[in-house]
């Protein structure tokens, strides 16, 4: 609970006091915001401090931030954390674009605590409408216009079919909080069949939060925004977006577990055909930006095997695929970002390794970790996430199987550029390595990469 | 556990001092120095039988364990692996030796875990460790058609390791007390549909990486591009994972299968040793010759294995020994020819014999060995397989020592053109190679062909009482199921 206020409150300081500032300042100030927030979150979550009194006013059946929740918006703030600072500003002045990620941030969190369809609504909402504006922030590009008025177009529908959902839940229990449905669904799977209202507003439900994530059937908007986005916004999406949108679409599922029988007849196909599409669609991209949101589709999908298993025991499973797909998914995006050219196309990898080592390092180690290779905290989470899955659905976690093998020929595609120095002359400076703070961060997310996939004992305790 | 943080300290010390430091003989000294040291302690204090781990501590959770053990097969391989890697760094030209030395060392990390790893899943992590490295090898230093073959090479591999990682947890989630340990993983019962489906992910795992007949498509283009440390280390090395996973893990694991894969596996394998002889034979690139030549030697293990034989296990594990050796030794002196004469094209080369004699003789007890004539390192390990072979039957033992003659035939072959007769090509002519501290090297290597050929029953002896326990726990089990 503490992590959201310091951002919301620091969000409203930050936009009225860099008013005047360069970018970089607001940048720099909410960064820091971020960290404090993330720390003092996580600090809640191990019991070392204590914010109870502080907010003793909020209602807890509308909005419950404790436990694993809190762990879920301490990473998802570390990770806005990353992002605030690997990316690289632009040079105008004010501060509208940090403070308005972090009001999206701070909108995932409400959202994954939410109790209540209310709270639920609200948290989307805010998470969601500070993204249309940050979508369209580019204002000269015509594909970022593009990106926003399609992101603004399509949030708005899916969010009209979740309030639909919402009411037919209303209709078909009488409650929109998310435990008391839970108690009259396990009282009404005694007898018998559940009625249609309910089984409809579910699926909307759903529907409106695969929207979000980017599932197969609904992923048409994702590779357009993505790439007429700015960089730091489209990887904000992929990551922060997916990852809520995950929490919440888990919580829901935890709530209507009594269903769970005949939810997953409809969640099997959505996964098979998300993780499948996701990885064959890639593979013919020859953008790097579309080929990275194929990927982050395709790991939409992977994801959604966390719907199939018991959400309260497995929680730490959801949280390991976050971290490490958060990770691989910064690092690709910030080396996409550094050497984009005009055409986008994979040949801006030339030569990588000979221009910068530290680089390509980056680009290895976040792209094994992302295709789940071992010695990498990727092949932990998604080792974990196949394993816990395995047991409840089997041909489940063998399309993802087959998923993560296609994936190979598409994320080892930069590699054919990077070690390839034809027609790249070395000079003096191009080899040596800089220590600044931004390098820094860089080997941050080369270490708890690796170190995490050998000594996977660390997030025990980091949970 | 020496075996996998020393050089992992040496793949990061020789990264960071890869531009003050590279000399290939210091990385090659230490690491033959380590190798030695380290595989012949394990020696003195184990009696060839597995006994209690020599590492075991939770890895992931409590169930998952890094667990090592050692008995004689995993010391022969364990001596192989660290024997050879000195030779593989020593046989580098000198301009790449800051960039392939660090990925040798983490090659070999990836390898020991392999022979060591007595846990499901600490096995699959080493093996696709072992994968890494070489595949960097091969993207940064092929010749051509770069990331064509590699990422060839690394799906095929990829998907096999994915097939056995569905495999393991299948079995994982069958054991009692929900853990990856060998033991437990060994007390599962399948029944026969699930045994079926269990096996082919092993299957698939280790007969592409052996590679076994159908199965082979990414080898000759991987082995023949890659710079020849990656062949060295592909067939020399890491095939010998595949075949150990064959006896370790397949065999043991899934034994209600065997029945079933048996003879398909085995046919397969003798089509691979007919196939890959006759190719073999109209192939002008000597790099070419080798690797389909590996293909029938190595199908010839695969069937030696399956015969579930006291001699063909003996036999197989004696000749992966030796492989390594003599494919080690043959791409070695491939790679001084292509050094010295800029060319590895039968149609180009010969004469070799009369401008160096030296290493004319090491390389020709190199292809003496490959052939099997007998008081080299091949005979008895081959006639061992043939043998086990025969037992089992008549008819497929017909094609399978046909590998005898075919590769006598390319194999003499490729020496005659190479060595004897005059020099084709007018330009390289009067060139010679070199007599240096490589060459010696070289040599020394190619007189454990003798050595061994002479000698084979001391190594026997070591892989004997591992073996002898494997095949008892084997038609133990296949005793209770039947």
């Amino acid at each position: 609970m503490i992590g959201v206020s310091i951002i919301f409150m620091g969000g409203i300081l930050t936009l009225f006091l860099g008013l005047n500032k360069p970018e970089q300042w607001s940048k720099n100030t909410s960064a820091l915001l971020l960290l404090l927030a993330s720390a003092s979150s996580w600090f809640e979550y191990k019991g070392i401090l204590n914010f109870d009194l502080l907010f003793k006013w909020v209602p807890q059946q509308m909005l419950d931030i404790s436990g694993t929740t809190e762990w879920m918006s301490a990473l998802l703030l570390f990770l806005g954390f990353m992002i605030m600072n690997i990316m690289p500003s632009n040079d105008k002045k004010g501060a509208d674009i940090p403070a308005l990620m972090l009001f999206s941030l701070s909108g995932g969190i409400l959202l994954m605590g939410a109790e209540h369809f209310v709270m639920l609504f609200l948290g989307l909402e805010i998470l969601s409408i500070p993204l249309f504006v940050l979508a369209g922030s580019n204002k000269d590009n015509l594909n970022s216009n593009e990106a926003a008025l399609k992101y603004f177009i399509m949030g708005a529908f899916s969010t009209a079919i979740l309030l639909l959902g919402t009411a037919f839940i209303y209709g078909g229990t009488g409650t929109l909080n998310l435990n008391e449905i839970q108690l009259k669904l396990s009282f009404a799977s005694h007898f018998g069949e559940f009625p249609i209202l309910l089984k409809a507003g579910l699926i909307l439900v759903s529907v409106g939060l695969l929207f979000k994530v980017s599932a197969v059937p609904f992923h048409f908007w994702s590779p357009d925004v993505y790439e007429g986005s700015p960089n730091r916004i489209a990887v904000f999406m992929a990551v922060i977006v997916k990852i809520s949108g995950f929490y919440t679409l888990g919580n829901i599922f935890n709530s209507f577990a009594p269903m769970s029988a005949w939810s997953e007849q409809w969640i099997l196909p959505i996964l098979g055909i998300t993780i499948l599409g996701g990885n064959i669609m890639a593979i013919g991209q020859s953008k790097v930006k579309r080929m990275l949101a194929y990927s982050s589709i395709s790991h939409a999908g992977y994801l959604l095997l966390f719907i199939l298993i018991p959400f309260e025991e497995n929680i730490n499973v959801l949280a390991t695929y976050s971290f490490s797909y958060g990770l691989g998914t910064i690092s690709l995006f910030y080396l996409m970002d550094q050497y984009s050219r005009e055409d986008k196309e994979f040949s801006m990898y030339t030569a990588l390794f000979s221009k910068n080592k530290l680089h390509g390092f980056l680009l290895i180690i976040a792209t094994l970790s992302i295709a789940g290779v071992p010695s990498t905290i990727g092949f932990i989470a998604k080792y974990q996430l196949f394993s816990s899955a395995f047991a409840y659905n089997q041909s489940a976690v063998l399309i993802a199987l087959v998923g993560s093998a296609i994936s190979i020929a598409y994320y080892f595609k930069p590699f054919k550029y990077a070690f390839d120095n034809s027609g790249f002359e070395k000079t003096d400076n191009s080899e040596r390595f800089e220590l600044n703070l931004n390098s820094v961060y860089l080997l941050i997310l080369i270490v708890i990469t690796v170190i995490i996939g050998i000594f996977p004992t660390i997030l025990e305790y980091l949970l | 556990m020496e075996l996998l943080y020393i050089p992992l300290i040496l793949a990061i010390a020789s990264t960071m001092l890869g531009k003050m430091l590279s000399n290939k003989w210091i990385w090659s000294g230490i690491s033959l120095i380590a190798g030695f040291t380290l595989v012949l302690n394990l020696h003195c204090s184990h009696n060839f039988i597995l006994s209690e781990s020599i590492v075991d501590i939770p890895w992931l959770g409590d169930n998952i364990r890094f667990n090592l053990k050692v008995d004689g097969l995993t010391w022969l391989l364990l001596l192989l692996t660290n024997g050879l890697i000195p030779f593989i760094i020593a046989s580098q030209s000198e301009d790449k030796v800051s960039k392939i030395t660090p990925l040798i060392f983490l090659m070999q990390v990836g390898l020991n875990g392999v022979f060591m790893a007595f846990d499901g899943l600490l096995f699959y992590i080493f093996w696709e460790l072992a994968m890494i490295p070489i595949y960097f090898i091969t993207l940064i230093h092929s010749e051509r058609e770069r990331f064509k073959t590699t990422i060839r090479f690394f799906i095929y591999t990829f998907v096999g390791s994915l097939a056995m990682l569905a495999s393991l947890i299948y079995l994982y989630g069958k054991t009692d007390y929900s853990s990856f340990s060998y033991d437990n993983l060994f007390a599962v019962n399948l029944n026969y549909a699930e045994s079926i489906w269990v096996g082919s992910g092993f299957l698939l795992a280790f007969l592409i990486k052996i590679p076994v007949f159908p199965f082979h498509l990414w080898q000759p283009n991987t082995y023949v591009w890659a710079p020849s440390q990656g062949s060295m280390l592909l067939s020399g090395i890491m095939l010998k994972m595949g075949l150990y996973g064959l006896i370790r893990w397949y065999l043991l694991l899934v034994p209600e299968s065997i029945d079933f894969y048996q003879p398909i596996v085995i046919c397969l394998a003798v089509i691979g040793i007919v196939y890959g002889a006759l190719i073999a034979i109209r192939q002008d690139d000597m790099k070419r010759i080798i690797a389909y030549s590996s293909l029938s030697h190595v199908g010839l293990i695969t069937a030696g294995i399956l015969t579930l034989s006291i001699d063909g296990l003996n036999g197989a594990g004696l000749q992966m020994l030796v492989h390594g050796v003599n494919v080690v030794g043959l791409f070695w002196g491939i790679g001084l020819i292509e050094r010295t004469y800029k060319s590895r094209d039968l149609n180009d080369l010969g004469g070799i014999a009369s401008k160096s004699k030296w290493f004319t003789i090491g390389f020709f007890l190199f292809v003496i060995g490959s052939v099997a004539a007998p008081l080299s390192n091949g005979f008895p390990g081959e006639f061992m397989l043939l043998k086990s072979l025969f037992n089992y039957n008549t008819t497929m033992v017909v094609f399978a020592g046909l590998t005898v003659i075919l590769c006598a035939v390319y194999m003499l072959r490729l020496f005659q053109f190479s060595m004897l007769g005059e020099g084709k090509n007018e330009s390289n002519k009067d060139m010679c190679i070199s007599v240096n501290l490589e060459l010696i090297l070289f040599l020394i290597l190619s007189i454990t062909v003798i050595l061994i050929g002479v000698f084979p029953q001391n190594l026997i002896d070591i892989i004997n009482p591992s073996m002898d326990q494997i095949l008892k726990e084997l038609l133990n089990v296949k005793g209770v199921l039947s």
